[in-house]
């Protein structure tokens, strides 16, 4: 029937029209991009003097974040979410408000089991330590499948609790007077239990984190549906509030269940004691078994830590020599290249032992090629699988049941496959492009802000003749030893001798190229300064590609009927995450306690509410947990651990937790610029109208 | 399928008020206390100009648009009582002062659900006065853009020729793209609706100047077309800023208007309307047909392409919530309304299409009105 009336473009004009949409796609998305790109190269060349290293691959991981975030966003756009929509108007309609909240809970619920970013945690959670931070290893290494359980039931809370409140049409503010509130409370009560302190972090994290890419188009547009279908008398806002919700639950369980925890857990202790024979049951109940506490030894501990795993000496060099072979490495070392042990972890005789000398250790992380794009992509098309084939079931499954179709189920079909080749493209086009690149500015970050040699090589000099070592003397009288040496680049420089690096025995000298820090010998103003500017372009950068922001703010300019437009929320939420990374940053640089920096915005946050209007408080605390996505979480985190490297603090938990709490605040004060301006033209013309 | 009769339509009339949001609360609860039990309301925006200081250092001012947060509320009655309800919301939310907002009536034939007339103590509480504060002679330009941006210069261009203060709201167009198979997600689907109540006498003038400005005569540009205005009271604020003189020359405009009791003293194009008819391709098309139906979310779909089986070409869909103010617990205010534009001759056999459509599907709850043109422009090949 529909054929009938079907017009047959020719393939020439279909083409055009097909070129012309593409391109126009790959240009919003170009831009979208083309800052945060810019801005790193920028850094990296003009700031920190470095030249981008492997350009081919950066390249194409770029054009594939590019190509990724055109195809996923139209897949989320066209496929997703009017999916979503429809679900939201049907449910209600059809199977009333309980069906529609047990929904809602089922939804949530497999959006945290889908989401990636949750394996994001793990990451960050990599260098926690058993003995400082026992309960937070506990939670993440030993049952993170509890982990994943308390997240998931916050979630679903939240969208069944969001489901509610459109139907009946309710405000969202009386939801977040008493979950901020509360929220804060309990944080305060853990942060006097040395054990769920360190919990903290990772709690706000884990809030941020759960409302990924795919979760809130979704459930903003089940929202949405559900809020029209209720058909409450003017609620711009309607459709947000839920991903507030879903983002301040699962803190509330992440916490709740390091009380549960709490008790059969040890309290930290510093690295000697913890692995003193007196503490090994406790470090046992804690690791769970004899080879896992060898491994974190290996993997966190120092020398002396990991000959105490070992009943004697021989047992112990044993398997440090065990090291050279693959299998056996993988059981002491899991992921960890050789080399980067060898440099950051063993000592002097344990480098020995695997006849390493310092000359043969590849020095630099920064050189490391990676995985070959094709393995990435494989594992990443999985992860996009696993994400967004779930979902889509659960919704047309839900259709199925109403009997019930989409608007066009061709073209959801299609978007619902171009969203799954676009997140699978965008993700490994940033583990390829934008982490590489964000891993080579954020790894020399540190240089700005602390006295530290760049590393950038070693020339080994054999035979070297010592006769060839000059004696100058200082003007306070001292002595230094020093030879001439070619430069690469022609010319002849004075270097100085290095008793230490002198190999007498193989008449052989290895020289250490370095490079000056960047801003004298101190931690300098102009450093630190840099860094958070730094920090804040990343932030502002990373936010303005995040597809989850463009579908929010496409969804506030339609609800509003464009009288609020979504450049302006998407600036705003921008400018709130990069203010957001910076004090990440502050905390991570003077190690201020989580607790100070998460209380004072959220206090404020409560009455600058309180004065907002309906709407735009729903969408700004919406935006809190939008901004964490699939592009600025790998790159805030590469920095966070270039940082967090430098200053040796044991996690960068905190980052994200600022990144969503500080978004709040600019579009809530975003808001009230708008609307006042609105109440002021709205004065103005009843001023206006009076004196007629 | 449409060799069904068509019902006996009934007359009735539309009356549409686009307020202010800070006012949309108060409309609501005034057309509560009048016992109208179906309300429609979509959100859009109006635009005026705003005279904003240019940017440091430059001197003097510059001109830039600004969007006022609007609802529209469209309500259907019987034509006897239309002037009486028109008095009542004028009344209720303070009309008669500039910039609060617009509302119009416009007598159309409904088909469907019974029209539910003001009960008796509704009416005995407003009143009847007469049609006093409304004017006669006003003509509804309709145009539907599609979102390439030439939206802002329509917008724009109505402001330049102080046609009226448009109200924008936005919508999907479905239609011709609905039959381009998949290729049609290359065409956006999104459409900017513009409202324009404008003098009757200089209708089509602005119509052809609008046409001939914002290039709608080129391909995909648009589609503009008018409906008759019965009668209405409509915002005269335009321009937002410092008064330079003792009254704006569009409180002088409304002052004088009230005086000549219409708009007919208005008249201005006579010589822009001969100017621009000697271009070809600028001809408007008259025997044309407004149908507006109104449906349950999701039944749009069925509707347009029963029509369009029926020989309609194109629709132009919103979604709007429908207030109840009987029946506070029903879930189920999602409603979808759809606007055709079809030949005269083709308009009774689409009618009875849709009416079809929805006897076969109950559940669709269609409401249909339709209305003439008086004229409609669109892009000719």
């Amino acid at each position: 029937m529909k054929d009938a009336t079907r017009i047959h473009i020719p393939l020439r004009n279909a083409a055009v029209m097909i070129g012309r949409y593409v391109r126009s796609r790959l240009a919003e998305q170009a831009r979208a991009v083309a800052f945060i790109i810019l801005y790193l190269w920028g850094f990296q060349i003009l700031v920190l003097g470095d030249t981008p290293t492997q350009a081919l691959r950066l390249t194409a991981g770029l054009a594939m974040v590019v190509v990724g975030l055109a195809l996923f966003l139209e897949g989320i756009l066209l496929g997703l979410m009017p999916l979503g929509e429809r679900v939201g108007v049907q449910l209600p309609r059809r199977r009333g408000l309980m069906v529609t909240m047990a929904f809602g809970l089922l939804l949530g619920f497999s959006s945290t089991l889908a989401e990636p970013a949750i394996a994001a945690l793990r990451v960050i959670g990599d260098s926690v330590t058993a003995w400082d931070a026992p309960l937070l290893y506990m939670v993440l290494q030993r049952r993170p499948d509890l982990l994943v359980l308390a997240i998931g039931i916050g979630v679903a809370l939240a969208v069944a609790v969001g489901m509610f409140r459109f139907s009946r049409g309710l405000s969202i503010k009386p939801f977040i007077y008493t979950a901020i509130p509360a929220l804060l409370a309990l944080s305060t009560y853990c942060a006097m239990d040395p054990r769920l302190e360190a919990l903290l972090g990772l709690a706000w994290d884990a809030g941020a984190i759960t409302t990924g890419a795919v979760t809130v188009p979704l459930v903003l547009a089940l929202g949405i549906g559900v809020s029209r279908a209720a058909g409450r008398h003017h609620e711009a806002g309607s459709g947000f509030g839920v991903i507030m919700l879903a983002s301040a639950y699962p803190v509330a369980g992440v916490l709740l269940l390091g009380m549960l925890l709490a008790p059969g857990v040890s309290k930290p202790v510093d690295e000697a004691s913890f692995f003193s024979p007196g503490n090994r049951p406790a470090a046992l109940a804690l690791m769970g078994s004899e080879a896992a506490l060898r491994q974190h030894a290996f993997r966190h501990a120092g020398a002396p830590s990991r000959r105490s795993c070992y009943p004697d000496e021989g047992a112990y060099l044993k398997a440090v020599t065990s090291l050279a072979t693959s299998t056996n490495r993988r059981h002491l070392l899991a992921s960890m290249p050789l080399p980067e042990w060898i440099n950051q972890y063993a000592s002097r005789e344990e480098r020995e032992l695997l006849h390493s000398p310092l000359n043969n250790a590849p020095v630099a992380l920064e050189n490391d090629a990676g995985d070959p794009i094709s393995t990435i992509f494989r594992s990443q098309c999985i992860g996009a699988l696993r994400t967004i084939v779930p979902l889509t079931l659960l919704l047309l499954g839900v259709l199925v049941l109403l009997r019930d179709r989409p608007r066009h189920h061709d073209e959801v079909i299609l978007g619902i496959g171009m969203s799954l080749i676009g997140m699978a493209v965008l993700t490994s086009g940033i583990q390829i492009g934008l982490v590489t690149l964000g891993n080579q500015v954020g790894r020399p970050l540190p240089r700005l802000f602390r006295s530290i040699d760049k590393v950038e090589g070693q020339i080994l000099i054999e035979p070297f003749h010592p006769e060839s070592v000059y004696t100058r003397h200082t003007a306070e009288g001292r002595c230094e030893q020093f030879f001439f040496l070619d430069t690469p680049r022609g010319g002849t420089e004075a270097v100085a001798f290095d008793p230490a690096q002198y190999d007498a025995v193989n008449h052989r000298y290895e020289h250490v190229v370095k490079r000056p820090p960047l801003f004298g010998p101190r931690l300098t103003l102009a450093g630190i300064g840099l860094v958070f500017l730094f920090a804040f372009g990343l932030g502002y950068g990373a936010t303005l590609a995040e597809p989850a922001l463009a579908a929010l703010g496409r969804s506030v300019e339609t609800i509003s009927a464009g009288t609020i437009r979504s450049r302006g929320v998407i600036h705003a939420v921008a400018a709130g995450v990069g203010t957001g990374v910076v004090v990440g940053v502050i905390r991570i640089l003077y190690d201020i306690p989580i607790l100070w920096l998460l209380v004072p915005p959220y206090l404020l946050l409560l009455p600058l509410t309180w004065i907002s209007e309906e709407d735009f408080a729903a969408i700004a605390w919406d935006s809190g947990g939008v901004t964490t996505g699939p592009v600025t979480v790998p790159l805030v985190l590469a920095m966070g651990f270039g940082i967090g490297s430098a200053v040796d603090v044991s996690d960068g938990f905190g980052l994200l937790a600022m990144a969503s709490a500080y978004p709040v605040l600019s579009v809530l004060l975003y808001g009230m610029v708008i609307r006042s301006r609105q109440r002021r033209v709205f004065r103005a013309i009843s001023q206006e109208a009076a004196g007629e | 399928m449409s060799d069904s009769p068509l019902p006996q339509a009934r007359p009735a009339t539309r009356i549409t008020c686009c307020v202010h949001q800070r006012l949309a609360s108060r409309a609501a609860e005034a057309l509560e206390a009048f016992g109208i039990p179906d309300v429609l309301v979509q959100s859009a925006r109006c635009v005026r100009q705003q005279a904003v200081p240019r940017p440091w250092p430059l001197p003097g001012m510059a001109t830039s648009l600004n969007d006022s947060p609007t609802d529209i509320f469209r309500i259907t009655c019987h034509r006897d009582v239309a002037i009486t309800v028109m008095n009542g919301l004028i009344d209720a939310i303070e009309l008669s002062a500039s910039g609060r907002g617009s509302i119009y009536a416009q007598n159309i034939d409904d088909y469907g659900t019974s029209l539910t007339g003001l009960s008796s103590t509704a009416l005995g509480s407003l009143g009847s006065k007469g049609k006093s504060g409304l004017l006669t002679d006003f003509a509804l330009i309709t145009a539907i853009l599609s979102g390439a941006g030439n939206e802002n210069a329509f917008v724009r261009e109505t402001l330049e020729l102080r046609a009226g203060a448009p109200i924008v709201s936005l919508g999907i167009g479905t239609g011709i793209r609905d039959r381009l198979g998949l290729l049609r997600i290359t065409i956006p689907p999104e459409k900017e609706i513009v409202h324009l109540v404008v003098p009757a006498h200089d209708a089509d003038g602005i119509l052809r100047l609008l046409v001939e400005t914002t290039h709608m005569d080129r391909p995909g540009g648009g589609f503009l077309y008018r409906t008759p205005v019965c009668f209405g009271r409509i915002d005269p604020m335009l321009r937002i800023g410092k008064p330079q003189h003792a009254a704006s020359i569009e409180q002088i405009i409304a002052a004088v208007d009230d005086l000549k009791d219409g708009t007919a003293w208005r008249q201005r194009f006579r010589a822009a309307d001969r100017q621009i008819a000697r271009h070809e391709g600028m001809r408007l098309q008259h025997h044309y047909r407004e149908i507006t139906f109104i449906c349950a979310e999701g039944g749009a779909d069925l509707l347009v392409q029963r029509a369009m089986q029926a020989g309609a070409g194109a629709a132009t869909v919103s979604t709007v919530r429908r207030l109840r103010a009987d029946a506070r617990t029903e879930i189920d205010g999602a409603r979808e309304i759809g606007t055709l534009i079809v030949p005269t001759r083709n308009a009774d056999d689409i009618a009875s299409a849709l009416l079809t459509t929805h006897v076969q599907k109950p559940e669709i709850d269609l409401r249909l009105q339709t209305l003439d043109t008086q004229a409609v422009f669109s892009h000719q090949r």
